[in-house]
């Protein structure tokens, strides 16, 4: 190898590149403040800087793994002075190598989007039992005139782990005398993160499918539990011609209760932290409502980490991380779990499936004996007390 | 008008090189114009803008006798006037030209040749159409005024000034600031060069100060601007400094005396300063001034007025004499006030809002208390320079305090008691263990040392009798001495006793003998004090009966639970329906239980009684204490009453129906607190005075002074408020003082938590301090109207405020600083004498300097604020020459090293080894990784040279923030009529070929409130606006355009309605003839008056209707 290389910028990539919504890209002035605030500093290299760089100029190495680095987390989105919109820029790498055919897709990741796009969700789970967890609870399924549609995550869904979720849910929802319905094996996965993950044609699908579906059933109000479902019925469906009314769970307690609908009867005497998720604190701006409804829960004591609001540090299973294995040591699960233990919570207080997944998953891999914090969701807790 | 057939047009089509004709066919639009009507001769022309270009257009005037001109080039705004003139110098009127833009309209807009050709010839075609109708317009010219303002007493500032007036031209400077310097006075060294700033600048400032031609307007601000170049007019908000400027030497002496500290503006926030203060020590003018923000909240609060924020502020300064005779200034009961006071300051108090409030009333006792321990000198007399006599009749706080006012205007003042001793409620009604005799006596006796005369045992009831004696003026404070009755059966029998009668007999030594089981029926301070002093005869089972809840007892709630901790029970929500005898002597009482209903009219809830609830008290006395009343039988038959049976008296004035007769306290009143009291005794001695000078008593009395807007909290630390210390429960025996008042330390210590809201204290220590007697508290602001031809504005900037950037760490890290307190640091008259140190004083081993803070972000500035990179390296020289082995550590993005003998003054820093790391920080956090980082700040970023995060941990952060607009600029620009670019600061009329004037004729902007900019580009930009300024004051006469609206006075209605739309306030209305007439200098042509006119009776010169619509005709064609 000589000591100088040719710069032999591709066109091409640098135009795909733009075509695919990294067009920001372009404003990029090297500052670096992207690798500086990035989570990834915290457990190894990873050079956001550098990588603009390389679009730019079209020589990026689609083969390295940096391509998937990004947990789309958005604090660097937050602080760049150029207005470069970094998560894009990344999904717009990651569907040159997941469409384009460049470079190498991650083996977990494979598996994820072949779920997804064969059942409809990353779990691979029959389609038909997508409606069971609810069997035995008298719910509805939501028709026209129907208030509001529960919307749960797949995880919430299928995984025993995280189902509790849904079940907390539907208790507060009916004993606070909502009009509520569900859908059953006719929609599917929201499909916000496998779109980061670079299947955009898969996204699109999927999008389709549930718009269609809610259409059909006359959603006008949606309840999701997910802050990635919110995010993208929210912010990316109207493009497809979704327009609905959005909520997440926690800003419709929060409603809920102010409105005096939702009555606590209990106190619940521990000492919580909350974990701002990326796609529901940064990217809705959503930080008062959570916290006003934890402390609105007699007995509760509401304890801060040093990292909150908007430079919360992210679990690492935003942009479809969830589905890349990240050794240990190198998991922001467990530094942010670190943080929450230092406050002194018994309980580390979430509103997403991700998080919780990952948190739990830090939990059961600590090296500290005994139990370290639980880690629970609000509509866990707020169905304790009432 | 001349003959449309002899109308001869001549056009030329520019080529502008290839700007033009490398996408428009030029020949193709000459010969279509050559087929127009009226045009003889059509040409294009490589540049037609150049000397042959216009010396061809000249001679073909005068060759064919062309009288009408279009030139089809680039635009207007760069050479319609250069053609004009050609025109003209061919000896035609200028407005018979007409320019059309085919170069940034066709040319530059499109590749498409085909289509720029045919967009030129409609360009060119509209052109010539409405060239022919154009008409001959006279161009006027007005005088010039030969001075100049300059707004803004910076570097820029200074030099436009001083270039004028060394032209020998008057400039009024106004600066807002106490001094002139700006930003440039408080830096230490200037770049590349590293001039100290102040051996640079000092010579500067005072020329301005001693300059004949120059009239130095400071601590004032621009409040209007009216006419136009040439000839505006401008008002000048001349704030008052309180000192006088030319009586002040600026010795310094005042504020050493001055008790309030506030941080100082000018050190950034790194020292204090006092509330009469000096910017820095070469100030110009080299003068103090008084901050005053306004009255503070518990000075308004106070219903009698007292300048509490004053003794405060003087107690915490440990001068507690001086703190006693600024509130004797107002009144004379301390002791009193601060044991009995109601405190309605401290319920307003700011620091409240903080933790808890200021304990004014405790402060107020320990002022009295010392001076008791210390004793005092007789109080002088004063002397009588007043020939009335008043008589004050009544001598409880209303009326003693009357009298102190008075015999201190200088009135003969007597003050006559039906009582054998003065004082009246205050001795009579309030028991000794809360406030002791002797704190009473003292205080009435300070009165009667300044000559006011107490007539003990002297009722008066006849009013001629008095005014027979030669008094002139009469005040009647006798007070509500006759209790109120319950209304219930059996209220007279033997044991009932009403709290008045029984404090009043215990008061004056007479023996009374009680029960054991004593009721006190009411909720009010008397009650309190007769359940406690009942306690205190003995009484073995003391209880209080009160029809509401505990929220509504008007008693001082310390005094309730006094009496609680003293053993005295509380029976709220209940009230007395009979007393229950037995052979006409009581027995006990029977009550009835309450609930609280709605709203009454003294704002409380009504008390309602629970039917079926009755129970009773065995007891052996009753003591009433609901209230008093007037007693009318004790005052002067010719008086009139409310209905509430109270004394009429007017609300302002507070004269009775009787001339010369005026009334104030309870006896007007109803039972109330001392405070209000002592407030009314004052409003009625203002009447009186007013009313012996033969003064209207309502119009014109003392307006109240304006209560303060916004106190600052920032950076104030929770302390909490000390506990009134009060007499051990065992050692209560008799009537020994209860509550034992505050020690010195303690009184100082509280007195340093008050926020100092009006900043000023009024104490007035200055004015005893200045030998000059500069000082004036009186002071009030004036408004300096002066005519000028010219406006320079030299606002400057504000400094970024790197707060919201949370990440840095700026306020809560310490040793975050901005660069421009890194400035002060460095000066030698700086706060620290030239040191750079942390907080904790001690030197820095090492130091990161972040660049672009708030500058090249989309969050916060877009642009380049230009002067960071250079401001940087002169830290870094300086931290390395002021600290041995320190390491600097750059965190730039781009070093922009742009002008003279910068890239140079880079080479130097470089040289000094300095450490340059290419990367904006990412976060500055005290959360160390490894034992290198234990107790630094560690800056952390991407070393894009590297290619690796770097974590930096340093002992100092130093932050380069951005320049931006000043936070009133959107004010300025309204004022002035000039316009703000996107990034807010003012815009200049061409960033080109004109960045030192506006749009606005005569007004010009210099410095960085055009944009940001260093000293040297400072310099020649305000030179350069005032040599624009010098020019046209030397021209003496300056062209006012003649396209400007004109009212046809045949046609006009008279509606008015141009003279509202306006915007330039050109149209001003001929009230004789009824009609609308424009200000040609005024009017800058904009069109709105043409358009709004109902009658269409105004024209736009050079834009007639004839004009425009043969312009669109054959832009159409």
């Amino acid at each position: 190898m000589s000591t100088m290389e040719t710069l032999a910028p591709s066109r091409e990539v640098v135009d795909i590149i733009k075509e695919e919504g990294g067009d920001t890209l372009k404003l990029c002035y090297q500052c670096g403040i992207c690798s500086a605030v990035c989570p990834w500093t915290y457990v190894r290299n990873f050079f956001v800087r550098r990588l603009m760089h390389q679009a730019q100029l079209g020589v990026v190495d689609f083969e390295d793994e940096d391509v998937w680095r990004c947990v789309g987390c958005s604090l660097c989105v937050d602080r760049c002075p150029r207005g470069v919109k970094v998560v894009d820029v990344m999904r717009a790498l990651r569907r040159v190598v997941m469409e384009v055919g460049a470079g190498i897709v991650p083996s977990s990741l494979r598996v994820t989007v072949k779920n997804i796009a064969g059942v409809g969700n990353p779990l691979g789970e029959p389609p038909a039992k997508r409606a069971d967890w609810a069997k035995d609870l008298g719910i509805r399924t939501h028709t026209p005139g129907t208030e509001v549609l529960y919307f749960p995550c797949c995880y919430q869904v299928y995984d025993p782990s995280v189902k509790r979720v849904a079940l907390a849910t539907v208790h507060i929802l009916k004993e606070a005398d909502v009009d509520f319905g569900i859908l059953g094996d006719n929609v599917v996965c929201c499909g916000e993160s496998i779109r980061k993950a670079g299947t955009e044609s898969l996204f699109q699908n999927l999008a389709q499918t549930n718009i269609s579906a809610f259409i059909e059933a006359g959603v006008k109000k949606i309840v999701v539990t997910s802050p990635h479902c919110y995010h993208t019925f929210r912010d990316e469906y109207p493009e497809l011609g979704g327009n609905f009314e959005v909520t997440h769970f926690t800003q419709y307690l929060a409603e809920l209760i102010t409105e005096g609908r939702l009555k606590f009867t209990k106190e619940l005497a521990k000492k919580v932290t909350y974990h701002d998720s990326c796609c529901l604190g940064r990217y809705a701006g959503i930080y008062d409502k959570p916290r006003q409804v934890l402390e609105s829960i007699p007995g509760l004591e509401l304890v801060e980490m040093g990292d909150n609001y908007e430079y919360s540090l992210c679990c690492g299973g935003c942009a479809g991380r969830l589905w890349i294995e990240t050794k240990k040591g190198e998991r922001f699960s467990d530094l942010r779990l670190g943080q929450a233990i230092e406050t002194g919570a018994s309980v580390l207080a979430v509103n997403c499936p991700y998080c919780m997944l990952n948190f739990e998953d830090s939990v059961l891999t600590s090296d500290k004996e005994g139990d370290v914090i639980e880690v629970r969701d609000m509509a866990e807790l707020v169905r304790e007390a009432i | 008008m001349e003959d449309k057939d002899n109308v001869r047009i001549g056009v030329y089509i520019c080529h502008c090189g290839h700007n033009i004709a490398g996408t428009v066919n030029t020949e193709e639009v000459a010969e279509f114009v050559r087929g127009l009507p009226a045009v003889v001769m059509a040409t294009d022309y490589m540049y037609v803008c150049s000397n042959p270009g216009q010396n061809m257009i000249k001679d073909d005037i005068k060759r064919l006798g062309l009288n009408r001109i279009v030139v089809a080039s680039c635009s207007p705004t760069l050479h319609e006037h250069t053609f004009r003139e050609a025109v003209q110098d061919a000896g035609l009127n200028p407005y018979l030209f007409q320019m059309a833009n085919i170069r940034e309209h066709c040319s530059w807009v499109t590749e498409d040749h085909a289509k720029a050709t045919e967009k030129a010839k409609a360009l060119v075609g509209a052109a010539v159409r409405r060239v022919f109708y154009h008409q001959p317009l006279e161009v006027k010219e007005v005088p010039v005024t030969p001075s100049v303002m300059v707004v803004g007493g910076g570097i820029a500032g200074i030099q436009a000034a001083l270039e004028i007036a060394n032209g020998g031209h008057k400039v009024y400077l106004v600066e807002r600031e106490p001094s002139i310097g700006g930003h440039m006075a408080q830096l230490d060294k200037t770049f590349p060069t590293l001039d100290c700033a102040s051996c640079i600048f000092t010579p500067l400032l005072s020329a301005i100060g001693q300059h004949p031609n120059i009239e130095l307007l400071t601590y004032s601000e621009v409040e209007e601007v009216s006419g136009y170049v040439g000839n505006y007019k401008v008002k000048i908000r001349k704030k008052a400094r309180y000192v006088d400027e030319d009586k002040c030497t600026g010795c310094g002496e005042c504020p050493r005396v001055c008790p309030v500290e506030v941080p100082a503006e000018f050190e950034m926030g790194l020292a204090q300063r006092q509330a009469i203060y000096r910017p820095f020590p070469q100030a110009v003018p080299n003068v103090f001034t008084i901050d005053k923000r306004g009255l503070p909240p518990c000075r308004v609060a106070c219903p009698a007025g007292v300048n509490a924020q004053g003794y405060v502020a003087l107690t915490s300064q440990g001068k507690f004499k001086e703190a006693l005779e600024v509130f004797r200034k107002t009144m004379p009961f301390a002791g009193v006030c601060g044991r009995v006071c109601t405190h309605p300051c401290e319920a307003e108090c700011e620091r409240g809002k903080v933790d808890e409030p200021i304990a004014i009333r405790s402060l107020k006792r320990f002022m009295a208390d010392y001076e008791l321990r210390v004793g005092r000198e007789k109080a002088p007399p004063i002397e009588r320079t007043k020939e009335d006599k008043v008589a004050i009749i009544g001598s409880g706080p209303a009326g003693l305090a009357c009298a102190y006012d008075l015999v201190r205007e200088g009135y003969t003042v007597t003050v006559f008691e039906a009582s054998p001793q003065s004082g009246g409620l205050l001795r009579y009604g309030i028991p000794e263990y809360r406030l002791p005799k002797k704190v009473l006596d003292n205080e009435i006796s300070y009165i009667k040392e300044l000559g006011v005369e107490i007539k003990t045992k002297t009722p008066v009831k006849d009013l001629t009798d008095v005014f027979n004696q030669g008094y002139k003026a009469v005040f009647l404070s006798t007070g509500a001495g006759i209790s109120q009755k319950m209304g219930i059966p059996n209220e007279n029998a033997k044991g009932v006793i009403h709290a008045l009668d029984f404090l009043k007999q215990l008061n004056s030594g007479i023996k009374v003998d009680l029960g054991e089981r004593v009721a006190v029926i009411g909720g009010g301070t008397a009650a309190i004090d007769a359940a406690r002093v009942a306690h205190r005869l003995g009484a073995k089972e003391v209880s209080i009966v009160y029809r509401r809840s505990r929220a509504e007892m008007p008693a001082i709630a310390t005094e309730v639970e006094e009496a609680e901790r003293e053993g005295v029970k509380i029976h709220i929500l209940a009230a007395p329906i009979s007393v229950l005898t037995k052979d006409n002597r009581l027995t006990g009482i029977q009550c009835i239980r309450m609930e609280l209903g709605e709203l009454d009219a003294s704002g409380r809830r009504r008390p309602i009684p629970i039917k079926g609830s009755e129970f009773d008290m065995d007891v052996d006395n009753v003591i009433i204490a609901i209230g008093q009343a007037v007693d009318k039988t004790m005052l002067p038959k010719e008086l009139d009453y409310t209905d509430w049976g109270t004394l009429f008296v007017d609300s302002v004035t507070l004269q009775t129906n009787i001339e010369g007769v005026f009334a104030g306290g309870d006896v007007v009143a109803g039972p109330a607190d001392v405070i209000g009291a002592i407030a009314a005794g004052k409003k009625a001695a203002v009447s009186i005075d007013r009313y012996l000078k033969r003064m209207d008593l309502a119009e014109g009395r003392p307006a109240p002074k304006k209560k303060v807007q916004e106190v600052s909290k920032e950076d104030v630390e929770t302390k909490t408020r000390p506990a009134m210390p009060v007499l051990d429960l065992k050692q209560r025996e008799g009537f020994v003082e209860v509550e034992l008042g505050f020690d010195e330390k303690t009184a100082i210590e509280e007195a340093k938590r008050c926020l100092n809201c009006g900043v000023c204290s009024e104490c007035l220590e200055c004015v005893r301090a200045c030998e000059a007697e500069a000082i004036n508290h009186e002071m009030e602001e004036e408004i300096v109207e002066a005519e000028v031809g010219n406006i320079i504005v030299a606002t400057g900037y504000d400094a970024f405020d790197p707060s919201v950037i949370a990440h840095y760490g700026y306020g809560r890290y310490d040793n975050v600083i901005t660069a421009l307190q890194l400035e002060r640091m460095c000066s030698a008259s700086g706060p620290t004498e030239g040191k750079i140190v942390l907080k904790d004083g001690s030197e820095p081993k090492s130091v990161a300097i972040i660049h672009c803070v708030g500058s090249r972000d989309k969050n916060y500035h877009e642009y380049c604020s230009r002067v960071c990179c250079m401001s940087s390296l002169k830290y870094s020289h300086l931290l390395k020459e002021k600290i041995e082995d320190v390491e600097v550590y750059q965190f730039y993005i781009d070093m922009r090293c742009f002008g003279k003998g910068y890239e140079e003054f880079y080479e130097r820093l470089s040289s000094e080894e300095v450490k340059f790391i290419r990367g904006k920080v990412g976060q500055v956090t005290d959360r160390a990784v490894g034992e290198e980082e234990q107790g630094k700040l560690v800056v952390v970023a991407d070393d894009s040279l590297l290619g690796t995060i770097i974590r930096v941990p340093v002992d100092m952060v130093v932050l380069s923030t951005a320049l931006e607009p000043r936070s009133d600029a959107g004010q300025v620009s309204r004022l002035l009529n000039i316009n703000r670019s996107a990034d807010g600061f003012f815009l200049e009329r061409h960033p080109k070929l004109d960045p030192v004037a506006t749009t606005t004729d005569g007004i010009f902007v210099v410095g960085c409130c055009q944009g940001p900019k260093d000293i040297p580009d400072t310099v020649a930009q305000a030179s350069a606006a005032a040599a624009r300024a010098l020019a046209m004051i030397s021209k003496g006469s300056v062209e006012i355009p003649a396209a400007v609206a004109s009212v046809n006075e045949e046609l006009c209605s008279g509606c008015k309605v141009c003279n509202l739309l306006c915007p330039y306030s050109a149209i001003s209305f001929d009230e004789e003839e009824k009609v609308s007439r424009v200000n040609e200098a005024l009017c800058k042509g904009c069109g709105v008056c043409v358009a709004a006119c109902p009658t269409a009776a105004i024209t736009g010169r050079h834009f007639t209707t004839e004009q425009i619509m043969a312009e669109l005709e054959g832009a159409l064609i």
